[in-house]
């Protein structure tokens, strides 16, 4: 048995320049920020940065010429995610329309509807957000509650969304919503894309622990959305949203949150550190390494059409694992001294060990992608 | 590519599974030799089946899979690196020591390898020193008979002063053995898995079947991350040996290989109850031999102290560029 198909990544004969065109525009346009915000950078929004990524090429990337894309490799496009990460660089901006509502419209948006939004979010003028957690359905997604309603010319939506991130800069949310009255669980439920600025939805922000505002609450009253605000097949949300998660949990941001620290640790360490620092840097190093290439083995399945839901999973279990564990391993290394005064090192620090244990959460917790894993083995 | 070695591990598949009752070593390795395992890495134009590094992983990955009791994967790199360094290949059986103490000069040979893997059984045995390929012929070799927790061969040999065929050898030859231990490693982990989750599937407890208890699926789940983790590592760091010198990505495979015999094995043992902790049921040997596999060709402190040693030598702001750069096979790939 085997549980993971690895596939090899196969290197874009690019991927050189790629990298050295991608490290130079950052060089010269990715703005100063304060050192923490390097870690965890695809949560951090910066619409202007954003959209000089997107008029450089980088947004949309594997998108069609005709909705504004660019035709790149998905490889291509992976080499980009990365090496953005891996710089801090503030993509929180487009990124979940990059990523998950883009590709979801390719995929089941009409003609039109796709003419209308992949354009402005392949120049990222367009932040779009996800409307899937509710107060009563949170791990348990089926247990959504907002509903859709069809009323003059389009739908009514009554409910509430909670945990959206970005809802408070987002231009369109993407949300899961009841349509067929008295459906259960899984079905009867659609997904809608529509504008943030209609009358009814209101946005309340959520602070998180480390005092940020990153999400909210939302909250739907009488909101009246046009009739091509629904996305692909009425009733067949549930299996829309699934396909769509899948492409949200191997990518490299589920390993790379806490990568900045790394190189923090290893400036503190010099180029002649001790055994002690040798042997947890090594450790480091050999998880961060293996996570890279079962990262990249599930963007090569992915790239070639594949559905590798387990594998998936595994990435974004094992990855939250790794960048969870980094800040606790880093802390464990420090002296008193090294913890004095306002460096880069501490501050990065002292806002990873806030922001960790979000990272087994966001994106469907430990305990689902663990479930997800044991359907695999046979056990459910 | 990739048809061949579909086919290579259908024939390894049911080669070794077969071979799960032979307890002659000498037969055993007969039947392995006639089909051809041992030279896999050696290229077609001189005698061998010209497979890659990738190829070498499906295999030997099936040896761990079905406890092949032979040195296999041991054999398979010292065919390679004789080919490479020019040697025909010698006739019987040829392993590979790591642990070496002694001295080379003029030709002759005067030390003790240690542990090596089938000792006893071998014809020959290649061992790194200085600089030097050693290729030695075991006749005169005092033999202190050893073995491993699972009861295979790890001999130490005694030579004095005996002539030895030898080649400048600047390569690292235990990377090159723990590629072997990550195979294994990776196909034992999947066997175990494959044990504990039919056992949990059949077992009774509570009115249902273990599998069906939140807790258990969960454990198991950790269990299938880190053998996938195995199997994942070793493939990656075949393709790097396929891409040239490789010993960054061996260290990192080997290291995190170690990491997950650590974790699996408990929680496999751990759904597996008392019954997995007897001699009669056969979840030990696949135990023993990944506690064995863990230890050999490094530990987790000997990869880890060079892999950290290389991540500071490149530096915060430089690990990135070299970590990408080796993965995108550009530039020199040796220095590590």
């Amino acid at each position: 048995m085997q549980t993971f198909v690895y596939t090899p990544f196969v290197v874009p004969e690019c991927a050189p320049e790629l990298r050295v065109k991608l490290r130079e525009f950052l060089k010269a346009e990715m703005p100063d920020v304060p050192p923490a915000r390097k870690a965890n950078s695809w949560s951090v929004v910066d619409r202007d940065f954003s959209r000089a990524l997107a008029a450089a090429g980088y947004v949309g990337m594997v998108w069609p010429k005709q909705y504004g894309g660019h035709e790149r490799d998905p490889l291509e496009r992976y080499i980009v995610l990365e090496e953005l990460l891996a710089a801090g660089a503030p993509v929180g901006a487009h990124w979940v329309a990059d990523r998950q509502t883009g590709p979801l419209l390719l995929r089941y948006g009409t003609e039109a509807q796709r003419m209308q939004f992949l354009p402005s979010m392949a120049r990222a003028e367009l932040i779009a957000c996800i409307g899937l957690s509710e107060p009563g359905a949170g791990s348990d997604l089926a247990a959504v509650r907002t509903t859709a309603r069809r009323a003059a010319g389009g739908w009514r939506i009554n409910g509430q969304k909670v945990w959206t991130t970005n809802a408070h800069n987002a231009d369109y949310m993407l949300a899961l919503i009841r349509t067929a009255e008295g459906s259960q669980r899984q079905e009867g439920l659609s997904q809608f894309f529509f504008n943030m600025k209609l009358p009814g939805v209101t946005v309340r922000p959520i602070l998180n622990m480390a005092g940020e505002h990153d999400f909210n609450e939302v909250f739907f009253d009488n909101v009246e959305v046009p009739e091509d605000a629904l996305i692909g097949v009425e009733g067949a949300g549930w299996q829309q949203v699934t396909a769509e998660l899948a492409l949200e949990r191997s990518g490299p941001e589920r390993y790379l949150s806490s990568y900045a620290l790394l190189t923090h640790l290893l400036g503190l360490a010099g180029p002649e550190p001790g055994e002690l620092l040798r042997g947890k840097i090594g450790h480091l190093v050999a998880e961060l390494w293996t996570l890279r290439e079962m990262s990249m083995s599930t963007a090569a399945r992915l790239a070639a059409g594949e559905d590798p839901v387990i594998e998936a999973a595994i990435v974004k279990d094992l990855g939250n694992t790794f960048e969870q564990t980094l800040p606790q391993s880093v802390q464990s290394l420090l002296q008193d001294h090294d913890m004095e005064g306002q460096t880069a090192l501490n501050e990065t620090l002292g806002y990873l060990l806030q922001m960790a244990p979000s990272f087994s959460l966001r994106g469907g917790t430990r305990e689902i992608m663990r479930g997800i894993i044991a359907r695999g083995l046979g056990l459910r | 590519m990739s048809e061949m070695r579909d086919m290579l591990a259908n024939t390894a598949g049911s080669v070794f599974a077969a071979l799960a009752m032979q307890s002659d070593v000498g037969a055993a390795w007969s039947v392995i030799m006639d089909a051809g395992f041992p030279s896999l890495l050696v290229a077609e134009d001189r005698g061998g089946v010209g497979g890659d590094w990738g190829d070498a992983f499906a295999v030997v990955r099936l040896a761990g899979f079905h406890r092949l009791a032979l040195p296999l994967g041991e054999s398979m790199v010292a065919a390679s690196v004789l080919s490479t360094a020019g040697f025909d290949m010698p006739d019987g059986m040829v392993g590979l020591a790591d642990g070496v103490a002694g001295e080379f000069h003029d030709g002759v040979f005067s030390g003790v390898l240690h542990r090596v893997p089938f000792g006893r059984h071998l014809n020959t045995v290649i061992a790194s020193i200085d600089g030097h390929l050693l290729v030695l012929q075991t006749a005169g070799a005092v033999i202190n008979k050893g073995s491993n927790l699972s009861g295979e061969p790890r001999d130490t040999m005694r030579f004095e002063r005996t002539r030895a065929a030898s080649a400048s050898y600047n390569s690292d030859l235990r990377a090159l053995g723990a590629f072997t231990r990550v195979a294994l490693s990776a196909g034992a982990l999947d066997a175990q898995l494959q044990m504990a989750i039919e056992y949990v599937n059949t077992r009774q407890q509570f009115g249902k079947p273990l599998s069906k208890l939140q807790a258990v699926q969960q454990s198991l789940a950790v269990a299938a991350i880190e053998s996938a983790a195995v199997n994942s590592a070793g493939q990656a760091a075949a393709l790097a040996l396929d891409r040239g010198p490789a010993v960054f990505e061996v260290a990192a495979a080997k290291l995190r290989s170690n990491i997950a015999i650590g974790q699996a094995v408990g929680i496999v043992h751990q759904v597996h109850g008392a019954i997995g902790f007897t001699e009669e049921y056969p979840l030990h040997p696949l135990t023993n031999r990944l506690a064995s596999w863990r230890s050999e060709f490094g530990s987790d402190r000997y990869w880890a102290d060079i892999l950290g040693a290389t991540a500071a030598r490149w530096g915060g702001s430089g690990f990135w560029a070299e970590l990408t750069r080796r993965s995108d096979g550009f530039g020199d790939l040796s220095h590590v």
